[in-house]
């Protein structure tokens, strides 16, 4: 746990010196969130913005887990090889991909509600939905990291991620969207409960799958 | 690498002759068992409307119905009401016409259609009877004339499969497109046992190979299932594609298996990809059992069988039916693994000459292309026959499709045999 905790701290770290990365993950997030508004031109219906939201938050997330860290580089990860567990690295990954699309999905949410406007909800609901938004992340997050990291492997990137990616999150997508289609035509966060369970249960299993299948991808041949 | 010396035993054999069998078994009884009469349509004309009540003339249209070798009795009921209806004549076998007088103030404007005869039995058409122009009152209560109710009669026909309004003939599909998916999860679950065996071993190349032969001969089976059902859909649900929990699972399900033939071509060295992809299998298969056993559990669907649950029991199968599906299942199955064990030989001499000349050879994926054609012409071509050239159309889509992949892997095998045994050869230079 420890070990985790403090590969954890370093990648933070590594993305905090290297500002760049993270810098272009917002830069991604707000611009396509600038290139929805420009498309729908205005307010859009409660359908659309939901739709939007979603959409947005999935390309932000396929951004998000496909770009290399310091630690790809052949170098590092024999050095990394040699010194860390697999199951450590993977948890440490996984987590630190979750924190970051957490907080994308916050940023791309209150850009789009500057932008779109917040498609009258209360302030329950939105709540709700920022909610669902977090969860959608931790959900795709550790998801995609494995993903990614077969991708990285074959030494393809995003679109590799994509072509993996894009079937395999379709469920999260379909719980997802639903959820926000429910709290936006008024139904109490209370009364959608199950789509939070199932998302939950989404994020638990793809996670457990992911730090069991990483080692294989660990070894160097 | 090792050598595969391939004999195959005569039990295997045995097998996959009974597999024919079957197969020819499934097909004599999907196209030559009869489908059960049944109501087709319903057809009402109001002709009389007073204070006193509304007189409406009633065409039943029906579908392998023996109405003019018998004397049919039709009825209408609503709750415990029943209305008999008077002046029935048949005009052929398949159309009947009669008349209803109901009273002024009816329960519900909505009846269920009953048609009784000695050979047919009882048949019924939910619904399908609408009292336009007359007042409902909910507690209005109906004249009760049980006098059919006493005297209906089971159908007293051979060997038949059940009639389903508007699926009609097409029930047969349950021979032919249904099994395409049992076939193509059996493939799947052999590449997902493979791809942990390859894991284990360390990135197994041979066990990798048994796990993309699987998954290629799994993925024609899937193509097939999503035309065939695509075809089905058109003439059932009205469109070629319908938001659907299943279909959309089913779609994904052969999505993520071109990703893993994609994932394969990316990546050059063997033992990297066998692990990859065992990892990518592994993970994928688990989703997909997340996608197609659970979640459409909890949302309404309109795939047959599948109303909220698509627990296998629920299907409502009869007896007939299940004589002709279980086998077609079978069948099927050993086909699918006779294609397997094909391709797996087509794989691993791909492999060996790849080996050999140290080139890795690239097997493009088969692609099926379907171009609709104008809409209206189809839907007269598809609907006569109570939907039976769905049936046919499907069979034909089957056949076709298998009958490319058993072209192209003779063809393939007959190559591949041929530069191995050149290559082994010593004038070869």
């Amino acid at each position: 746990m420890r070990e985790t905790w403090f590969l954890f701290r370093h990648f933070w770290k590594a993305d905090v010196r290297a500002q760049h990365s993270v810098a272009g993950l917002v830069l991604f997030a707000v611009a396509t969130v600038y290139a929805a508004y420009q498309v729908v031109q205005g307010r859009p219906e409660p359908e659309t913005w939901n739709a939007l939201a979603w959409i947005i938050l999935l390309f932000t997330a396929f951004n998000g887990v496909s770009r290399t860290l310091e630690e790809d580089q052949t170098e590092v990860l024999a050095y990394l090889r040699t010194t860390v567990h697999p199951l450590h690295f993977m948890l440490a990954r996984t987590l630190h991909n979750v924190v970051v699309l957490s907080g994308l999905a916050c940023l791309v949410v209150a850009f789009m509600g500057l932008l779109l406007g917040w498609a009258d909800m209360s302030a329950a609901r939105f709540a709700g939905f920022l909610g669902g938004m977090v969860l959608t992340s931790v959900a795709l997050g550790t998801t995609l990291t494995l993903l990614a990291l077969i991708a990285a492997r074959a030494g393809a990137g995003f679109g590799m991620t994509a072509v993996l990616g894009l079937p395999l999150v379709l469920p999260i997508v379909l719980v997802s969207t639903n959820l926000g289609a429910d709290l936006l035509s008024g139904v109490l966060v209370a009364d959608t409960w199950h789509n939070f369970a199932f998302l939950g249960a989404l994020a638990a299993g793809s996670g457990v799958f992911g730090a069991v299948l990483f080692p294989y991808l660990w070894r160097a041949s | 690498m090792t050598e595969h010396q391939h004999t195959t035993s005569k039990g295997v054999w045995a097998i996959r002759i009974a597999g024919l069998a079957l197969l020819a078994y499934t097909f004599a009884m999907t196209f030559l068992v009869p489908l059960g009469p049944g109501i087709q349509d319903v057809v009402v004309t109001q002709t009389e409307l007073t204070d006193k009540g509304g007189v409406y003339e009633v065409e039943v249209i029906g579908h392998g119905t023996h109405f003019s070798k018998t004397a049919p009795r039709v009825f209408l009921l609503r709750g415990k009401g029943v209305l008999n209806a008077t002046a029935v004549k048949s005009m052929d076998d398949t159309h009947l016409k009669c008349r209803v007088r109901l009273p002024a103030v009816i329960p519900s404007p909505s009846f269920d259609v009953y048609v009784n005869n000695e050979i047919d039995g009882t048949m019924s058409y939910a619904n399908g009877f609408f009292a336009s122009g007359l007042k409902v009152v909910s507690k209005a209560t109906l004249p009760d004339e049980p006098g059919v109710l006493e005297n209906l009669s089971a159908s007293n026909l051979g060997f038949h499969f059940p009639f389903q309004p508007n699926i009609m003939e097409s029930i047969r599909n349950l021979m032919l497109h249904v099994p395409m998916w049992f076939t193509m999860f059996l493939l799947m679950g052999i590449s997902f046992a493979q791809s942990i065996r390859t894991l284990r071993l360390g990135g197994d190349p041979d066990r990798d190979l048994r796990a993309v032969a699987s998954v290629k001969v799994g993925l024609w089976f899937g193509v097939l299932g999503l035309l065939t059902g695509s075809l089905w859909a058109r003439f059932t649900w009205g469109a070629w594609w319908v938001d659907d929990p299943q279909l959309n699972g089913a779609f994904v399900t052969v999505m993520v298996y071109a990703g893993y033939l994609v994932l394969r071509g990316s990546v050059q060295d063997a033992k990297l990809r066998s692990r990859l992809s065992a990892v990518y299998n592994l993970f994928g298969f688990c989703l997909l059992v997340v996608l197609l056993m659970v979640l459409p559990r909890f949302t309404e669907s309109l795939h047959p069988g599948k109303g909220g649950n698509p627990a296998f029991s629920s299907y409502d199968l009869d007896s007939a039916l299940r004589a002709a599906f279980y086998p077609a299942v079978l069948g099927w199955m050993i086909l699918g693994t006779w294609m397997y064990s094909l391709q797996l030989n087509m794989e691993r001499l791909t492999q060996r000459i790849a080996d050999a000349r140290l080139t890795r050879a690239c097997m493009p994926l088969p692609l099926l292309l379907v171009t609709p054609a104008s809409t209206t012409a189809l839907e007269d071509v598809f609907t006569t026959s109570g939907k039976m050239p769905v049936v046919t159309g499907v069979a034909v889509i089957i056949l076709a499709g298998l009958a490319l992949w058993w072209i192209r892997a003779a063809q393939k095998l007959r190559r591949l045999t041929h530069e191995e045994s050149n290559l082994n050869s010593p004038s070869d230079a």
